[in-house]
């Protein structure tokens, strides 16, 4: 008995010392890091967008049970995404990480690797998790060893994280800012929007851009209305009915004069009236000032219409419909790449008319050809002066001999083309940019068609609208040669509002976070619209259509588009 | 003393039973992902590869050595970095007993994953050669999918997905759910030693 009493006394003394250590452990962990808060919320984005620790060491994580991952690769926003209010992909859901979320109870709904009933079968109400608030000890836990309160295990796609004291402490300090307060000009009654148009935009194109945003405020408007009529009926709305109603309001942010003065006057106007995000805008020019300044405002620009975004891997917070001149360029450098029958020895010449278009179709082509590993191209930028001028162009080719001409010019050298053709080499072809000829591309003459191949960023198969109906799904739409030139401003537009509203803002309830408002939309599955062949998302892609055709024009003075390409060229 | 330990034991004994053996029964027969042996017929198509090099997608997926094949893609969020970190963990593995494993990709967001993304997403991920990552056209891509039985109409429906090929007699052991690496390096043996 007395030995029975010892080891009474031992067992006793190390439970003692195992929850002093514990305490000592929750103690010093959240009485450390003195450092700024400015200081801990960067550190603590860091760790949590890049996997990186304060010591600019990767976090080290294990999934699967046992292997060991690097967290540059697989950072806690990969699955819970930039605004941490979670993610469902593969089938698996992901919750909210952010400390509104966490230090409240929560139920998640079924998601891959919950256990089934004994037939095999998910049964809903079976198998949605409900855990209790966190405290910040028990995160510390659920992120150490994979368990909440309740003493659920995760599912083993979430890493565990073996973090020092110092590092959990600033990861969750940074968890609970995270997403903490709504984003300027959004509350739980009304979202403000803004368009941007500048100067140089006409009277037509202005108007064609306005006239659906218009519509969409006045439709957000009535519905309000119509919302709250029910209620003072008697209506009770369920509780999750009010994120569907919200008021609306639409800025128009005019710009004038040079872009360098864009950034200021975009700045008076956010300061003056903040929104929430921009709903489409346009301009013919540059749009870099408008995107540097989203960016360093992290105000979100929904799908503008310009020919100039800027092509980035890393912006954030403009989405654009694609990459404008610069894909037709960069479609050029891929067709040629794939073009088995392309003697090796071929002579490429650029010809860039010294114009923003020509610029920036031949810097498409280049970054892209570059890429591909292939060597430079002899290019040539002329004066639209030069450019008329027929012996320059002559002696070009005469001395270069080139079998492949690029021809990032205007419509103006079109009637040119049968006598630049013939002092080619073979195989002869020229490639133009039907977005830099607009609607002269139809006019190349019958003779040259078979020599002339055009880069065209849109759909060519018939539009048969969306498979649930609408006014326009029993009407299927072929492009066809009248499209040249057309901007597409008002199917696009309602293409921006569709995108804008069904895959943003109806889902993003009361996380008023702009952050949340991109995570949500890039979880959308692939649309076919009006203009383009199919939109497609995901986490960080902002050019949602990513294909732009090679075609040939058939005879005739309608002629029929022929395609060379498939939609995306690999 | 010895009375009282004498009764107590077979009770302890009996309680340590219930406890483990019904859990020991259970760990061996539920597994975390699901196991099936497959035939499938490999379509005779040209894919392209992170070099940007077009490669036939039978003469890669047949030959001596065993193939593991999975279908992700470049921005998925959840699923592909933990399949992908499955692919890494097994080249270490067998890396460190000589063996050779042919790891192959398939992207199903052929239209974002140019050959530029593809490498970029293995030198994220640490690849070694012997694991290639490949895209095509959304037709072709399609084709693979169909002929793994693994088809999805788009990216963001997709589930976790592994396959085996036997060398021994071009069976597929096709692996559903998500594994540990102890389970995954089980399967890649059992590839090997399949009569």
């Amino acid at each position: 008995m007395k030995h029975h009493y010892s080891t009474v006394r031992i067992t006793f003394l190390i439970s003692v010392l195992i929850v002093l250590l514990f305490f000592l452990t929750v103690t010093s962990l959240f009485a450390a890091a003195p450092l700024p808060q400015a200081e801990i919320m960067r550190l603590g984005e860091r760790m949590y967008r890049e996997g990186i620790l304060p010591s600019g060491t990767p976090m080290p994580a294990f999934i699967r049970g046992d292997i060991e991952v690097d967290s540059r690769s697989f950072s806690c926003s990969s699955c819970h995404l930039r605004a941490g209010l979670g993610s469902f992909e593969g089938g698996v859901v992901t919750p909210p990480t952010t400390g509104n979320k966490l230090y409240k109870p929560y139920r998640r709904p079924p998601s891959l690797g919950d256990k089934s009933d004994q037939a095999g079968r998910f049964i809903y109400a079976k198998t949605v998790l409900e855990r209790p608030a966190y405290t910040r000890e028990s995160l510390a836990t659920a992120m150490r060893f994979g368990t909440d309160p309740s003493g659920q295990t995760f599912n083993d796609v979430m890493p565990r994280y073996p973090l020092s004291d110092h590092d959990m402490y600033i990861l969750i300090s940074y968890l609970e800012e995270l997403s903490s307060k709504p984003s300027p000009g959004a509350n739980s009654g009304e979202f403000k929007f803004a368009t941007i148009i500048s100067d140089d935009v006409n009277q037509e194109d202005r108007q064609t851009l306005l006239m659906p945003l218009e519509k969409f405020i006045a439709q957000k408007n009535q519905q309000m209305g119509m919302y709250n009529d029910f209620i003072k009926f008697g209506y009770t709305p369920t509780a999750d009915m009010q994120f569907a109603f919200r008021k609306a309001s639409l800025d128009i942010w005019e710009l004038r004069g040079p872009p360098e003065t864009w950034k200021e006057q975009l700045t008076t106007y956010q300061n003056n009236n903040p929104v929430f995000a921009v709903l489409g805008g346009i301009s013919n020019l540059d749009w870099r000032p408008i995107h540097d300044f989203c960016e360093a405002e992290r105000l979100p620009c929904l799908f503008p219409i310009t020919d100039f975004p800027v092509v980035s891997e890393t912006g954030w917070y403009t989405y654009y419909f694609n990459k404008g001149y610069a894909q037709e360029g960069e479609a050029v450098a891929s067709y040629l790449n794939r073009l088995e029958t392309l003697p090796i020895r071929t002579t490429i010449l650029q010809i860039i008319q010294d114009s923003p278009v020509g610029k920036t179709l031949a810097s498409g082509f280049q970054n892209s050809w570059n890429e591909l590993g292939r060597p430079a191209v002899i290019t040539k930028t002329l004066t639209t002066n030069e450019l008329r001028n027929k012996a320059t162009l002559g002696k070009l080719l005469k001395k270069y001999k080139p079998g492949v001409l690029l021809l990032w010019t205007d419509a103006e050298l079109l009637t040119n083309l049968p006598k630049l053709i013939s002092q080619l080499s073979d195989p002869k072809m020229v490639f133009v940019s039907s977005g830099y000829l607009g609607n002269k591309t139809s006019t190349i003459v019958e003779a040259s068609r078979n020599k002339v191949y055009i880069t065209f960023p849109f759909r060519l198969t018939p539009y048969v609208g969306p498979k649930t109906g609408g006014f326009d799904a029993k009407v299927p739409i072929l492009t066809g040669s009248k499209d040249f030139g057309d901007r597409r401003i008002a199917s696009r537009s309602t293409t921006m509002l569709q995108q804008a509203t069904l895959q943003g803002l109806n889902l993003i309830y009361d996380n008023l976070q702009r952050d949340h408002l991109f995570d949500v939309m890039s979880m959308q599955m692939d649309v076919v619209v009006r203009d383009y062949e199919r939109l497609s998302f995901g986490s960080g892609q902002r050019y949602v259509s990513k294909g732009c055709y090679i075609i040939q024009l058939g005879p005739g003075v309608e002629p029929t588009l022929l395609p060379k390409s498939g939609w995306v060229i690999h | 003393m010895r009375l009282q330990f004498i009764i107590i034991v077979p009770f302890l004994l009996l309680i340590l039973m219930a406890i483990f053996l019904p859990a020991t029964s259970a760990h061996a027969v539920s597994k975390s992902y699901k196991r099936t042996v497959e035939k499938y017929n490999i379509p005779d198509i040209a894919l392209v590869n992170q070099d940007g090099k077009k490669v036939r997608l039978q003469s890669l997926l047949t030959g001596d050595s065993p193939v593991v094949v999975d279908f992700i893609y470049g921005t998925c969020t959840t699923i592909c970095p933990v399949l992908s970190a499955g692919f890494v963990n097994l080249q270490g593995k067998l890396a460190v007993t000589s063996q050779k494993a042919r790891l192959v990709s398939i992207t199903i967001d052929p239209e974002n994953d140019t050959p530029k993304v593809l490498k970029e997403y293995l030198k994220r991920y640490h690849a070694k050669p012997g694991w290639d990552f490949l895209t095509g056209s959304r037709t072709d891509i399609d084709i693979v999918m169909r002929a793994f039985n693994a088809y999805i109409p788009d990216k963001m429906s997709h589930y976790p997905l592994n396959m085996i090929r036997s060398p021994k007699d071009g069976s597929w052991i096709r692996l559903f759910g998500i594994m540990s690496s102890r389970e995954f390096m089980e399967e890649y043996q059992s590839a090997i030693v399949k009569q």
